[in-house]
C-alpha cells in the first residue's frame, strides 16, 4: 500500500513536471510568437506578418535620428527604433528594409505604400494629421535658436526683420511665417545648407530642434544657442490612416519600450557622452508623459 | 475624375502673392543670368574664335570645366567653397544664383559665339581686308553681325536654358518659383494645383521666350548667300 | 591612394564611388538607353507625311523639352499617385528613382527625336527613290537603308546626350536617390554633428564638415567622367562631316 502510494505521488510528480516541460518548450516555429506573447503585444498587421519583415521611412541625411554612419549602414535614433520593432515582431533586428526618405517626400512614399510606417523625426502638425495618422510620440523636440556669439537677439521678439533659416515644411517654416512676418525666411532642403547660411553671414539665425543645434554649438565656439526654448511639439510615428492594427501595435510596442526605459538607452547609443544630460528630458521614460498639443496649432501660437 | 473635381483654384489664388514673387525671382535671376551670358559668351567667343593667346586657352579650360560638370554640382560648390575661400567672397545668396546660372551659361555661349563667328565665310573677311579694314574693324562690322545671325539659333537654347536652370536653385534655397511651389506642396499637400503652376508657367515662358526670340531670328534673317 | 586618404575621408570616398557611381550609372545608362529606343522612333515616325502623328510627337517633344527636368520629375513622382489612386493602377506608384530615370527619358527621346527627324531628313531623296524602285515599302525602307544611314549621323549627339544624362542625373538628389550628389550630401549632413560609432564607440562629427573638399572631389570626379565622352562626341562629329 504504502509503495503504491509513492509510486501514485511519483507518477503525479512526473506527470506534472513534464506538463510543465511541454508547456516551457516552445517548438522553434513558434518563436516569434512566444515573444510576442511574452511581450504581450496585439498582433501584428497582416502584411507585415506576412512578409516576415518591416518596410519603415527614415532620414538618411539628419543626423543623429537618422544618417548613414561610416560603415555605409542607416543609423541613428529613429533607426533604433526601427530596429527595436523587428527585434520585437520577429525576435531579430534584421528584419527590417529601410526606405530613404526627406522631408518633402515621406508623406507621398508613405500614401504609396512603399512603406509600412516613416519613423523619420516627423514632428506633429494639425494639418499632417488630416492626412495621416500619428503613433504614440517617441521624441520631444524643443525649438532653439543657433545665432554667433555677436548677435543682438536676446528676445524671441527680436526676430522682427531678421533674417532666419530653417527647413522646407517644417514647423519652424510655419512658426515663421505665422508669428514673425517681417522677418525673412531663408528655406533650405537640409539643415546642413541653413547652417552654411548661418555661418556665411546670409541669415541671422538659424531655427530649428535643440538636438540638431546642440551637435553644431558643442563643436562651433562662434556660435550657441539662445535660451529660448519653444515650439515644443513630439515627433510621431506617421501611420497610413485607415490601419487600426498597425497603429495598435506601434503604440502598444512605443509604449513597452518607454515602460522598459529603452528610449534613454537608445539615446545614449547615439549621442556623446557630454549631451546626455542636454537630452534627458527629450525622451519619453518610464514616469513622463507626453502628448500632441491637440486642439492647439502651436504654430500659430506666437509670442505676445 | 476627382483630381479634376477637387481642384482647389482658390489655394492658387490664396497663396498668389508668394508665387508672384517666386516667379519675379526667376524672371529676375534669369534676366541678369542671360545678359550675362551673352556678354561673357561673345567676348570670350570672339577671343577663341581669333585664337588670341592667353585668353584663348583660359577660355577654353572655363568651358571645358563648366561643359563638363553638372550644373547642380557648380551651384554646391560655388554655395560652399566661394566663400571658404575669402571674406570678401561672401554674398548675398540672390548673387550667387545669377552667378551660377550666368557661369553656366557663358561657357556654352562662348562656344555658341566660338562657331558662329568661325562660320562667317572668309572670303567676306578677306574682303574686307583688301578694302583696307584694320582687323578690330573688320570683326565690327562684318564678323560680329553676321556671325552674331549664325549662332541665333544655338545662343537661344542656351538662354532658353539658363532660365530653366534657375528651377534647380531651389536646392540651395533661392525662393524662386520652383522653390515656393515645392514648399507649399510640402505643407498643404495640394499636389495638382501647385504642380499646374509650375507646368504651365515654365512652359508659357520657354515658349514665349523662343518664339520671341524666332520672331528676331527672322527678321534678322540673312539673305541666302549667293 | 586611397589609403593616405585623412580619417574622415575614408568612408566618404567608399560610400560616394561605390554607391554614388553605380546608382549614378544605373539611371544615367537605363534614361540614355529609354531615350534612344522612344526617341529614334519617334523621330522617325516625325517624318510620315501625317498631320496628326507629326502634331502629337511635335506637342510630346515641345513639352518634355520646355520643361525644366526637375519639374518633370516632380510631376512624376508627387502627381502620378495620386492618379494612381483614382485609376486603380499600382504601377503609377513610382520610387524616386523610377520617377528620376522616367523623367530624365522623357526628356532625353524628345531631344534625340529631334536628331533623328534632322538626321533622316538629312539622307538625301536619291536613297528614298532608290530603294523604292527596288520594291520597298516604307517600313522596309527606313529599317533597311534610311535608318542605318541616319543612326550613323545620330552617333555624336547621342554621345552628347549620354554626358548630358549624366550631368542631369544629379537632379535625382533632390529627391534623395542616393546618387553621386546625393552621397556626398550625406556625408557632410553626417560630419556636421557628432555622432557616435557604434562598435569603436569614437566621436566623429561637429566642426568642419569638409563640405568645400567633398563638393571639390564630385566635381572633379563627374568631369572625369565627362570629358572624355566630350572628346568622343567632338572626334564622331569630325569623322561624319565626309
Amino acid at each position: 500500500m504504502k509503495r503504491l502510494l509513492i509510486a501514485i505521488g511519483a507518477a503525479g510528480v512526473l506527470g506534472v513536471a513534464m506538463a510543465a516541460l511541454a508547456v516551457a518548450a516552445p517548438s522553434s516555429g513558434e518563436r516569434a510568437d512566444k515573444a510576442a506573447a511574452a511581450t504581450k503585444l496585439p498582433p501584428l498587421p497582416a502584411e507585415v506578418r506576412a512578409r516576415k519583415r518591416w518596410l519603415i521611412g527614415i532620414k538618411c541625411d539628419f543626423p543623429p535620428f537618422g544618417y548613414i554612419n561610416r560603415q555605409n549602414k542607416n543609423a541613428g535614433y529613429d533607426v533604433d527604433v526601427a530596429r527595436r520593432f523587428a527585434e520585437l515582431a520577429f525576435g531579430r533586428r534584421n528584419r527590417v528594409s529601410f526606405t530613404c526618405v526627406t522631408t518633402p517626400s515621406r508623406i507621398p512614399t508613405q500614401q504609396q505604400k512603399r512603406v509600412d510606417i516613416i519613423i523619420s523625426t516627423l514632428t506633429w502638425t494639425a494639418s499632417r494629421e488630416e492626412v495621416i495618422d500619428y503613433s504614440y510620440p517617441y521624441f520631444n523636440a524643443t525649438g532653439r535658436l543657433l545665432v554667433p556669439n555677436t548677435t543682438s537677439i536676446q528676445r524671441l521678439r527680436d526676430l522682427d526683420g531678421k533674417r532666419i533659416a530653417t527647413t522646407r515644411g517644417s514647423i519652424y517654416d510655419r512658426y515663421v511665417r505665422n508669428c514673425f512676418k517681417s522677418a525673412s525666411l531663408v528655406v533650405t532642403d537640409s539643415p546642413v545648407a541653413a547652417l552654411e547660411n548661418l555661418r556665411q553671414g546670409r541669415v541671422d539665425t538659424f531655427m530649428f530642434d535643440d538636438t540638431f543645434l546642440l551637435g553644431i554649438a558643442a563643436n562651433d565656439r562662434s556660435l550657441k544657442m539662445t535660451a529660448h526654448k519653444f515650439l515644443a511639439v513630439p515627433y510621431g510615428i506617421g501611420i497610413r490612416k485607415g490601419e487600426p492594427a498597425m497603429k495598435r501595435w506601434v503604440n502598444a510596442a512605443l509604449l513597452q519600450m518607454k515602460r522598459r526605459d529603452e528610449f534613454w538607452a537608445i539615446l545614449k547609443r547615439n549621442s556623446p557622452r557630454s549631451f546626455w544630460n542636454f537630452f534627458r528630458t527629450n525622451v519619453p521614460r518610464p514616469k513622463t508623459k507626453e502628448s500632441y498639443p491637440r486642439g492647439r496649432v502651436p504654430e500659430n501660437e506666437c509670442p505676445s | 475624375m476627382t483630381v479634376l473635381a477637387n481642384f482647389d483654384w482658390s489655394y492658387i489664388w490664396e497663396h498668389r502673392d508668394e508665387l508672384r514673387h517666386g516667379l519675379r525671382l526667376t524672371l529676375e535671376i534669369s534676366a541678369i543670368g542671360i545678359a550675362g551670358a551673352f556678354a561673357i559668351g561673345l567676348i570670350l567667343g570672339a577671343a577663341r574664335a581669333h585664337r588670341i593667346p592667353v585668353i584663348s586657352q583660359l577660355a577654353a579650360i572655363y568651358v571645358e570645366l563648366i561643359r563638363n560638370t553638372p550644373i547642380l554640382v557648380q551651384i554646391f560648390l560655388l554655395f560652399f567653397g566661394l566663400p571658404r575661400l575669402s571674406d570678401h567672397l561672401k554674398f548675398e545668396p540672390f548673387t550667387y544664383a545669377w552667378l551660377a546660372v550666368m557661369i553656366w551659361g557663358g561657357a556654352f555661349n562662348t562656344e555658341n559665339f566660338r562657331a558662329g563667328f568661325e562660320a562667317v565665310p572668309a572670303r567676306y573677311r578677306e574682303a574686307a581686308f583688301a578694302l583696307g579694314f584694320t582687323r578690330i574693324r573688320t570683326f565690327l562690322n562684318i564678323t560680329l553681325p553676321i556671325g552674331f545671325r549664325i549662332s541665333l539659333p544655338s545662343t537661344i537654347n542656351t538662354y532658353v536654358s539658363v532660365m530653366k536652370n534657375t528651377a534647380l536653385l531651389t536646392a540651395v534655397a533661392i525662393p524662386e518659383l520652383t522653390n515656393t511651389a515645392l514648399d507649399l506642396l510640402s505643407t498643404d499637400f495640394r499636389t495638382w494645383e501647385m504642380l499646374f503652376v509650375l507646368a504651365a508657367t515654365y512652359l508659357a515662358l520657354v515658349w514665349a521666350l523662343s518664339g520671341l526670340i524666332r520672331l528676331l531670328e527672322r527678321r534678322l534673317a540673312l539673305p541666302e548667300s549667293t | 591612394m586611397l589609403d593616405r586618404l585623412p580619417h574622415w575621408a575614408e568612408p566618404v570616398a567608399d560610400y560616394i564611388l561605390h554607391t554614388g557611381v553605380k546608382n549614378t550609372l544605373i539611371i544615367a545608362g537605363t534614361s540614355v538607353f529609354l531615350s534612344l529606343v522612344v526617341g529614334v522612333l519617334l523621330g522617325t515616325l516625325l517624318t510620315i507625311k501625317f498631320l496628326p502623328i507629326r502634331a502629337a510627337i511635335r506637342s510630346y517633344i515641345e513639352i518634355w523639352r520646355g520643361l525644366p527636368i526637375i519639374v518633370t520629375i516632380f510631376i512624376l513622382f508627387f502627381g502620378l499617385p495620386t492618379l494612381a489612386d483614382e485609376l486603380h493602377i499600382e504601377a503609377l506608384r513610382l520610387s524616386e528613382i523610377k520617377a528620376a530615370i522616367l523623367g530624365l527619358s522623357l526628356w532625353g527621346s524628345a531631344q534625340i527625336a529631334e536628331a533623328t527627324r534632322g538626321a533622316v531628313q538629312s539622307i538625301p531623296r536619291e536613297q528614298h527613290e532608290a530603294s523604292a524602285a527596288l520594291g520597298f515599302g516604307w517600313v522596309g525602307r527606313h529599317v533597311n537603308v534610311i535608318l542605318p544611314q541616319a543612326l550613323r549621323r545620330l552617333l555624336p549627339p547621342l554621345v552628347s546626350l549620354s554626358v548630358n544624362v549624366i550631368q542631369n542625373s544629379t537632379l535625382a538628389q533632390i529627391l534623395g536617390v542616393p546618387e553621386i550628389l546625393e552621397t556626398a550630401e550625406r556625408s557632410t549632413e553626417r560630419l556636421s554633428i557628432p555622432t557616435v560609432d557604434p562598435v569603436t564607440l569614437e566621436v566623429e562629427g561637429g566642426g568642419d564638415n569638409h563640405a568645400f573638399e567633398i563638393y571639390g572631389a564630385v566635381f572633379v570626379l563627374f568631369f572625369l567622367i565627362s570629358f572624355p565622352l566630350t572628346r568622343l562626341a567632338a572626334f564622331l562629329e569630325r569623322r561624319l562631316v565626309v
